[in-house]
């Protein structure tokens, strides 16, 4: 689970699986340092982008980009679990064996969180697969509760992504729990093709006064953008225009941030 | 111009069990080419591409023609990437979330029209879908409306009215019409008596994958 007063980058990565790959080895090893497996990376390669990304970098914090709109139960289910059975991890049978050890845990803790509320320290916490989950802010309210309640079991951090989303304040009035991050988010469309949308820094105090929660700036793409989010007292920047393609800047960037955060 | 044949009635299955399962649903099917093909979100969140290829393979082998395949992408963002990797895959359509930022939805039914596949808007949580269709440069082949909040629960107070479709229909003539969130049989007929051109199911089969042949063919009764 992510810390406040702690600042954050989130690398997005979004372009092909070896791409990922690329970009998740020239990173330097960080806690302040988020993954995030992007939308087209998750819908053209399924979870098993996530377990790519685990096993090159098995403490890494990373986020699966669902952008939730609904059947939130079984979205968070098939970001947060390892599944035996997936054909991409058809290895070796001792991996496969870890893989149902695993899912039989996860299943057991889920079990023991729903009768008493609490997790049973016998079972590991991370229960693979993904660290966070994105449900879209402009989804029904009753997909956006159920997503925050389903992490919970799963103890995985929800985030609600508030793309399109006009007043976010408002969308968190109406909810039952306040999820663990807000995002405030311009679209990459958005940005190519109406560059005159900002994004609304303004709100990032706004919320975090009326509610506990982080908050993460997506849709900026250049190091003054992320400078500025900081600034502005956001606990998380996502950027990904540079990590776009592996190209030699990712490692820089990364390092830069990583300077300016100590 | 849609893929779909305009004058007929089509019933489109959602799948969202592991990809083994929908493999046994898919084949205790009846071959029929009213029957449409649906990757669920969940399903493509958790094998990707492959769902989807997958799907068009086994569907297509029973039918014993290219089968239509609906890529439920639910897209907010970045229109086009996500479409060519449907459409590579052998999508036959993909849908776009209605409440998207319009420039995603332009860029959406864009690269539809590039890749000739069908676009679908969804309109699931819209207020006025008519307000998105007037915002947008060109229309989509397929309108899918939900009869409740969304797939997952079924808010009474927040249907939408059937008599939409023949306002949109009657405004856009060439788009054809999905219905989702519609279950039982008894509200599959009222959608394409309103108007449908498509109703969208998963719930049953989901919760009785072993009852898929007894519940395709009551459904399909009901297509003429």
């Amino acid at each position: 689970m992510l810390e406040k007063r702690k600042k954050y980058l989130q690398i997005a990565l979004n372009g092909t699986l070896s791409d990922a790959r690329r970009i998740v080895a020239s990173l330097p090893p960080s806690q302040n340092i988020l993954i995030e497996a992007g939308t087209p990376l998750l819908k053209e390669q399924g979870a098993q982008a996530i377990q790519a990304i685990r096993s090159l970098a098995p403490d890494a914090y990373i986020v699966a980009d669902t952008k939730c709109a609904d059947l939130a139960d079984r979205i968070v289910e098939m970001i947060s679990q390892n599944q035996p059975k997936s054909t991409s991890l058809a290895g070796p049978l001792a991996q496969q064996n870890s893989f149902l050890e695993i899912t039989k845990k996860t299943a057991g803790q889920i079990e023991t969180i729903q009768k008493t509320g609490q997790p049973n320290p016998a079972f590991p916490t991370t229960l693979g697969g993904a660290n966070a989950a994105t449900v879209l802010g402009v989804a029904p309210v009753e997909t956006i509760n159920l997503f925050i309640e389903e992490c919970k079991i799963r103890q995985i951090d929800s985030m609600v992504d508030m793309m399109n989303v006009g007043n976010p304040l408002s969308v968190l009035k109406k909810l039952k729990t306040p999820p663990d991050v807000v995002i405030l988010h311009r679209g990459v469309d958005e940005t190519e093709f109406s560059r005159d949308k900002l994004i609304p820094y303004y709100q990032i105090k706004q919320i975090k006064g009326n509610f506990n929660v982080l908050v993460s700036v997506a849709g900026g793409d250049t190091i003054r953008d992320v400078q500025s989010a900081f600034f502005n007292d956001a606990d998380i920047v996502v950027v990904w225009k540079n990590f776009y393609q592996a190209d030699q800047d990712t490692a820089r960037l990364a390092a830069d941030f990583l300077k300016e955060v100590k | 111009m849609s893929l779909l044949n305009t004058r007929s009635k089509y019933l489109q299955i959602a799948f969202n069990r592991s990809l083994d399962e929908v493999k046994e649903m898919v084949t205790l099917l009846p071959p029929s080419p009213k029957i449409i093909i649906e990757a669920g979100t969940p399903l493509i969140v958790r094998y990707g591409n492959k769902a989807i290829s997958d799907l068009n393979y086994w569907w297509a082998k029973i039918i014993g023609r290219p089968s239509y395949i609906v890529a439920d992408l639910k897209t907010m963002d970045r229109g086009s990437t996500e479409v060519r990797n449907a459409a590579l895959s052998g999508a036959s359509a993909a849908t776009c979330l209605g409440l998207a930022p319009i420039e995603t939805i332009d860029e959406f039914i864009k690269n539809c029209q590039t890749q000739r596949i069908d676009s679908m808007i969804d309109m699931m949580n819209v207020p006025f879908p008519f307000e998105v269709l007037q915002k947008i440069n060109k229309q989509p082949d397929i309108v899918v409306l939900h009869r409740g909040v969304d797939e997952h629960s079924l808010n009474r107070e927040k249907q939408i009215p059937l008599d939409q479709i023949t306002r949109i229909k009657g405004a856009y003539g060439n788009v054809l019409i999905s219905v989702a969130g519609g279950e039982t049989t008894r509200e599959v007929v009222s959608d394409f008596f309103n108007g449908a051109d498509i109703a969208v199911i998963w719930r049953s089969f989901y919760e009785s994958p072993k009852n898929t042949a007894a519940l395709a063919s009551d459904f399909l009764k009901l297509i003429k």
